[in-house]
């Protein structure tokens, strides 16, 4: 056999270094508070200032959105981000502010926004005194868009905030550097952590009423992968840590332009050997003796057959006293006759009884033989059971390699794992994939508004970074479309970082100030509610209802009062600050 | 700013004293008998430890007999303002607003109802009783439709493609070899393998 090249990797496990305090930069508060960006994700947070200084043009901090909270005494000491150097140690405690991918706890969100502020250098007192621009899912819930615009408005008391959407902000930073001409059209796939969005943009807005979201993105496929290991390596079920999936995904996995023409490949010898990725796992000392199950099964199988053997020569060896005292007995009897006591004999037969001397003699003579057989008996199964028990101890320390026991080998797992955005019933779903999800929405156009939505198909988001992402794209594409139709297929220069980039271009394109559009003053705040949105660009679209507030002091339930129009908010005698709130709620709780 | 009185079982003393001490340390620890001795420093009172622009007038404060207060000294807020909402840092950054409680959990004086967030359930409920029009976008709205296409199978093992399926185990496989390691596999494993397709069968 030709030395092979087989492809030894080990894991990097990268620890997370802490986040310095920054200094606040002179250029963001004169001449005016730049706009500090945050680019709220629920696998990575990224924020920094909107200012066209060099040195700060790109976020200064990222890091994972997780808070590590520990109950009790240990509660104040709350780690978030990348003060966590290493997360699997404290994975038990740590929680997110996001349920899928919008922010649900807002104590947790309010905890992210400190370590911001603190680590952006924010002192002003009882204020921020800077614009915020943060990011939310697309048709962010009203409940959530008030709860955040609460906690910015009444606790850091923000000037302006504006809302957007991180695939729409990535689409517009892109078209800005390919310089394509405004309006924009086109179609965004955006796959992040917990879903991937398939968002159209006609004319500069999004067509809200026709996107789609498919709930399979890069959190599905570290548990995927996860499981899968841990299945095929019960033995490792430690080391295969959510941690160590994540870097397998980044660096590991690739996407399949023919995912059937790639899994043939996958089935021959040779290219299985060249193509697996062993994962070298530390050493830990654990011999497979007690872990692999099959041999434990056997080991059981051997146990139980010899607490068998035990009980049936147990049994034969009564059964052998038992015959051996009536053998006993009938000899007795038979002396009795030898000595001529005949009276006693006929006695004896009569409780034996029998008739005769000659069913006497034939009964002590069957009774020899059956004893004679089964001494021999017990001891041919005492020696078969010695040689027995040898030999299955011989089978079970077989020959095995060391070093190979502590390796993972990632075969197809390099390929299913990323498939299941195309395919959500790899994992059970039976959701559309990505792909399926475009066509239906495709479908909802005419065809002149297909064609130019087609044109322009835009790549975004953390879990699009797979090798062959764009050229899967490209031959579905291909697939769905009409004999001979053009398309045009672009991935984003920085998938996971541009949802920031475009946030910042667009803060810096539009300043806020007083009514300038997009942009959430603190009288929009109070007169029209939290829930109120002002549309841009890269915006969701605002539906105004109003949602009641819960109050603060009472926890009741909040019900829809009514739908107002979007022109007029000031004729509605609705004010959600929270004191009138108590009053008008006090009547409504008690009823 | 209003000064804040130290809980004590002794009557309570006019002004907050200022030390650099932990919460919930006992007044009979070493640090509170060292810290008696610190001019003006005081003892016995947990106040969170704090630095930066906000320290509070120090007045001076002995608790005398700092021994004898066994009652546990609850840490009481910083000389900023009322119940401080995050929990987290020691000291409260000086940014926020310290009287600000969220409206959507109720605090610990609404009783023990309703201390939880909404989960994302049960906003998505809240949000379906709104009057939304036909064809408004929403979140539950704009989530995919199942799909038309039917499945393929591939094999539970290898992720090739599956001809085959176990009818003792149910699990799918490729080859002769794929199914005798099948038929090796202790019951956990194999529910391991159907419930990562959600095969799983509810009824015994």
């Amino acid at each position: 056999m030709t030395g092979q090249v087989c492809q030894i990797f080990s894991f990097k496990d990268i620890k997370a270094t802490p986040d310095p305090l920054y200094e606040l930069p002179g250029q963001c508060l004169t001449p005016s508070p730049a706009p500090i960006v945050i680019d709220n994700g629920s696998f990575q947070t990224r924020a920094g200032w909107a200012t066209s200084a060099a040195e700060l043009h790109t976020p200064r901090l990222l890091f994972r959105s997780v808070a590590a909270r520990s109950r009790g005494a240990a509660r104040s000491e709350t780690q978030i981000g990348n003060d966590i150097p290493n997360l699997e140690p404290l994975r038990w405690l740590l929680k997110s502010q996001f349920d899928r991918n919008v922010v649900v706890n807002f104590e947790i969100q309010e905890l992210m926004f400190d370590y911001v502020f603190t680590h952006l250098g924010v002192t002003s007192e009882g204020c921020v005194d800077h614009s915020i621009v943060v990011t939310e899912a697309p048709c962010n819930p009203l409940h959530c868009r008030q709860m955040m615009s609460e906690l910015l408005f009444e606790c850091y008391r923000v000037p302006h905030v504006s809302y957007g959407v991180d695939g729409l902000y990535s689409f517009y930073h892109n078209n800005n550097q390919r310089n394509l001409q405004l309006p924009q059209t086109g179609i965004v796939l955006s796959s992040g952590y917990h879903c991937s969005h398939i968002l159209p943009v006609i004319n500069g807005r999004f067509d809200a009423v026709n996107c789609k979201r498919v709930n399979v993105a890069g959190s599905q496929a570290a548990t995927y992968l996860q499981r899968l290991l841990q299945l095929k390596y019960p033995g490792h079920l430690a080391a295969i840590t959510l941690s160590r999936m994540e870097e397998l995904l980044h660096d590991h996995s690739y996407s399949a332009v023919d995912y059937h023409g790639e899994l043939e490949k996958w089935r021959c010898p040779e290219f299985y050997e060249r193509e697996v990725h062993r994962m070298q796992l530390p050493f830990s000392g654990k011999v497979p003796g007690g872990c692999v199950s099959v041999e434990e099964r056997q080991e059981r199988r051997t146990q139980q057959l010899r607490r068998l053997q035990e009980i049936n020569s147990r049994r034969r060896e009564e059964k052998l006293q038992q015959d051996q005292e009536r053998l006993d007995r009938l000899m007795a009897v038979q002396e009795l006759l030898e000595d001529g006591l005949l009276d006693q004999f006929h006695k004896s037969l009569v409780e034996l009884n029998m008739d005769s001397a000659e069913e006497l003699q034939s009964y002590i003579n069957k009774l020899q033989i059956a004893v004679d057989q089964s001494r021999q008996k017990l001891l041919n199964a005492v020696s078969r059971y010695c040689c027995a028990g040898n030999d299955l101890m011989g089978n079970l320390n077989p020959a095995f390699n060391m070093a190979e026991y502590h390796q993972l080998f990632v075969g197809t797992e390099r390929l299913r794992c990323p498939e299941i955005l195309f395919q959500p019933s790899l994992i059970g779903e039976d959701q559309m994939g990505l792909m399926e999800t475009l066509q239906y929405v495709l479908a909802r156009y005419t065809p002149e508004q297909q064609e130019a939505l087609v044109s322009n198909v835009f790549l975004t988001g953390g879990n699009m970074q797979y090798p062959g992402m764009k050229e899967r794209v490209e031959r579905e594409l291909l697939a769905m479309r009409p004999f001979q139709s053009h398309f045009k297929v672009t991935m984003a220069t920085q998938p996971a970082l541009d949802a920031w980039f475009g946030a910042r271009d667009w803060a810096l394109e539009h300043p806020a100030a007083g009514e300038a559009e997009g942009w959430i003053s603190r009288q929009d705040y109070e007169e029209k509610g939290g829930e109120y949105l002002s549309e841009h660009c890269s915006s969701n679209a605002f539906v105004p209802l109003k949602v009641a507030k819960p109050a603060p002091a009472r926890p009741a339930e909040p019900s829809a009062t009514s739908q107002t129009s979007a022109g007029a908010p000031a004729d509605i005698a609705m004010v959600t600050s929270a004191s009138a709130y108590v009053s008008t709620n006090a009547t409504m709780v008690t009823t | 700013m209003a000064s804040q009185l130290p809980i004590t079982v002794k009557s309570p003393p006019p002004a907050a004293s200022v030390a650099a001490f932990r919460p919930k340390k006992r007044p009979g620890s070493p640090a509170a008998s060292g810290g008696q001795q610190a001019a003006g420093g005081s003892t016995g009172s947990g106040i969170k430890k704090r630095k930066g622009p906000l320290v509070a007038t120090p007045s001076t404060q002995i608790q005398a007999t700092a021994n004898e207060t066994t009652a546990e000294v609850k840490a009481v807020g910083s000389a900023d303002g009322g119940p401080v909402s995050s929990e987290s840092t020691a000291k409260p950054p000086p940014f926020k607003d310290h009287t600000f409680m969220h409206s959507g959990i109720g605090g610990a004086a609404a009783g023990k109802k309703n201390r939880t967030w909404k989960n994302l359930k049960q906003i998505l409920a809240l949000e379906r009783t709104l009057p939304w029009k036909q064809n408004d976008a929403n979140y539950y709205n704009i989530d995919s439709p199942p799909s038309l296409k039917p499945a393929k199978k591939y094999s539970d093992i290898s992720g090739l493609p599956a001809n085959y399926t176990d009818p003792q185990t149910k699990l799918r496989f490729a080859s002769s070899e794929e199914f005798s390691y099948i038929r090796l596999l202790p019951t956990d494993v194999v529910t391991g393998y159907l419930t990562l397709r959600k095969a799983t069968c509810v009824v015994p």
